[in-house]
């Protein structure tokens, strides 16, 4: 055995420390991505435990634990009414603030990959508008024009119309701003400002268009809440946002090679046309399910891969998955901010997302203009 | 070998290259030069795969429209002329992202490869740095390492691995120019071929083995630089009159600015 060997066998915890520090001045991060993201599972968990446990009704870790792992029976631990709360309100909403944070974190990872720049999101650069617009033409026109959708997709027929709303602005927004090869960010970003206001203003026309009920129906499109959190929804995008993350991890690579530029991804051996139509896909399916579910949510696409890439840098294999798990993570914690700071009333987790979003970009914009192409 | 036959390209709309036949043996640093918008780079962007052409280009005897682009991976590396990244990656992480296509080696040796590349662009040490911090010469180079990692083995499972320049040396100072041209050179001695497209006459006499001058989409000369730079194809080709002198030691030709008419 080397000397060397035998001195990391000693003091292992001092020692890994040391190595992570040596690793981060040989521009290795992937140690110190590997620790961050077995972090952010122990926080993700932590956080969907508290946001179990946090509002009116009393149910503390321990009768929840003991009642989940069947230690005591069900009347002794929790009563009817906690239980349902539990079961019916707040599990589903926990779930689903997990699925669409982690929805939505990755669509922007994937997205800023794609577009090779850190600016893009899927709510800033209109997919979101689009995809909601496939949800409202759905809402208000539904009966009358797309009675097969229904019959065919059945409950998904809403994240069905919202992914593809997303996927025709993704997909408008590609040929618009990429020309052989090369993404004008500027045409990008000012793209998707066009793309969402028309977005919005055919949204409009139908929010006119529509009756009561309906408008009932599309009023929270517009704020982005959790509210209507039940295990309806969460059966019906969390199919689509699932399998859009499962595919996501096969990009990796590409999208790593991407960054320098599509015709250097060729040469490095990645299939660059099959890539972008997955991640296109993806973005617009993941998305469209995240919209049709909970509204637009704003700036977690962005905010959470660009601390990530500060910590663990951009390489995709480490950035995607701790993106998702940290962008699930802050839309439990934003939901619970939601639901407990006003009480009784709740305020919509798109103004706390906002609230938080909005300096935040802009501090990333004034702070890297220079490597961004601006 | 690397063999393009009768390659024509347009580029939106404008015929950027007219049946041009460009050869590159293993062995030998090729070196294609000529004015600028003489259709250098668009003849090695073909080459590469990246661009549709007319005609047919061939890499050890496969067309290369039959590879998949990780096989085309393998056998080739290209180095494009700049490289603007907006994440912040090390130097590190881009020079690994080349060991990323190849053959798997294992951990050790994939650090070692890394570390090699690195050293043999002269920039030891800057593993740990931020692309976008380096000038750009030094990014140049971490493209360069990056390039040379994905087809480390100049010779590989018998077959001779490429290396596509595309203007290598253009920002590097004249040291590092060197450093460059004799890294290409030794690629070419350890069984591997080379194609770089030149600037620096001068560099290219002393270094190329093929000079293959290129004047409006066509090859207008190739050969050994003593037969491609004469004074006949200087004019002929940049339009200006100069003289052609060779080193008294080793009778390499040169051409120096003072002397155009």
């Amino acid at each position: 055995m080397l000397p060397s060997e035998m001195m990391a066998g000693d003091g292992r915890s001092r020692s890994y420390a040391a190595r992570l520090i040596s690793d981060w001045h040989m521009g290795d991060r992937s140690r110190l991505a590997r620790l961050l993201i077995v972090f952010l599972v122990v926080a993700a968990a932590a956080m969907f435990a508290a946001s179990i446990m946090t509002g009116a009704a009393d149910a503390s870790l321990a009768n929840v634990l003991r009642w989940l792992l069947g230690m005591e029976s069900a009347e002794q631990a929790l009563s009817v009414r906690d239980r349902i709360i539990i079961l019916d309100i707040r599990l589903p909403r926990a779930v689903l603030g997990l699925l669409v944070g982690a929805s939505l974190a990755v669509s922007g990872a994937v997205m800023q990959g794609l577009f090779r720049n850190p600016l893009a999101d899927p709510g800033l650069v209109g997919v979101s508008s689009g995809a909601s617009l496939g949800a409202v033409l759905l809402i208000v026109l539904g009966s009358s024009f797309f009675g097969p959708l229904f019959a065919v997709f059945g409950f998904y027929a809403l994240p069905v119309a919202a992914f593809v709303g997303g996927l025709i602005t993704t997909l408008l927004l590609y040929k618009i701003a990429t020309r052989s090869g090369q993404t004008s960010v500027a045409t990008m970003l000012l793209a998707g400002i066009a793309l969402g206001a028309l977005a919005g203003a055919v949204t409009g026309v139908l929010i006119f268009m529509a009756d009561d009920k309906q408008l009932r129906d599309l009023t929270f499109w517009g704020l982005g809440s959790l509210a209507g959190a039940n295990w309806m929804k969460i059966l019906s995008a969390g199919p689509i946002i699932l399998i859009s993350l499962a595919v996501v991890p096969f990009l990796a690579r590409g999208l790593n090679a991407l960054t320098l530029g599509e015709a250097a991804a060729f040469h490095m051996g990645i299939p660059v046309q099959r890539l972008k139509n997955i991640a296109i896909v993806s973005v617009a399916a993941s998305t469209g399910a995240s919209v049709a579910v909970s509204g637009g949510i704003g700036f977690v696409g962005i905010v959470v891969p660009h601390v990530l890439r500060m910590v663990i840098g951009p390489d995709h294999r480490y950035l995607l998955p701790a993106s998702a798990l940290l962008g699930g993570t802050l839309l439990i914690f934003a939901d619970m901010i939601a639901r407990t700071i006003v009480p009784p009333a709740e305020l919509p987790i798109g103004i706390i997302t906002a609230f938080a979003g909005a300096p935040f970009f802009l501090w990333i914009l004034l702070r890297g203009r220079s490597h961004m192409g601006l | 070998m690397i063999k393009a036959s009768n390659l024509s390209v347009r580029l939106s709309g404008t015929q950027v290259l007219h049946g041009v036949n460009i050869e590159a043996a293993a062995g030998q640093l090729t070196a294609i030069v000529g004015p600028n918008g003489s259709g250098k780079t668009t003849s090695l962007k073909a080459i590469a795969g990246e661009v549709p052409y007319d005609g047919t280009v061939s890499i050890n005897s496969h067309n290369i429209t039959t590879l998949k682009p990780w096989e085309l991976a393998l056998k080739r590396a290209v180095l494009p002329q700049s490289t603007v990244i907006s994440f912040p990656f090390t130097v590190r992480e881009i020079v690994r992202m080349g060991l990323s296509v190849g053959a798997k080696a294992d951990a050790a040796d994939t650090d070692r490869i890394a570390r090699d590349a690195l050293e043999a662009v002269d920039l030891s040490g800057f593993a740990g740095r931020f692309y976008q911090e380096l000038s750009g010469g030094e990014q140049q180079r971490v493209q360069l390492a990056r390039a040379l990692c994905q087809i480390w083995e100049p010779v590989q499972h018998g077959e001779p691995s490429f290396l596509l320049l595309d203007e290598p040396v253009s920002s590097l100072d004249i040291r590092h120019q060197l450093t460059i041209m004799r890294l290409a050179r030794g690629f070419c001695e350890r069984g591997g071929g080379v194609i770089a497209i030149m600037h620096d006459l001068n560099l290219t006499a002393m270094f190329a083995d093929r000079m293959i001058m290129m004047k409006a989409g066509r090859v207008h000369a190739t050969g050994h630089p003593n037969e491609v730079m004469t004074d006949a194809v200087m004019e002929a080709v940049f339009g200006c009159a100069m003289r052609v002198n060779a080193t008294p030691v080793g009778n390499v030709p040169f051409v120096l600015p003072h002397t155009a008419a």
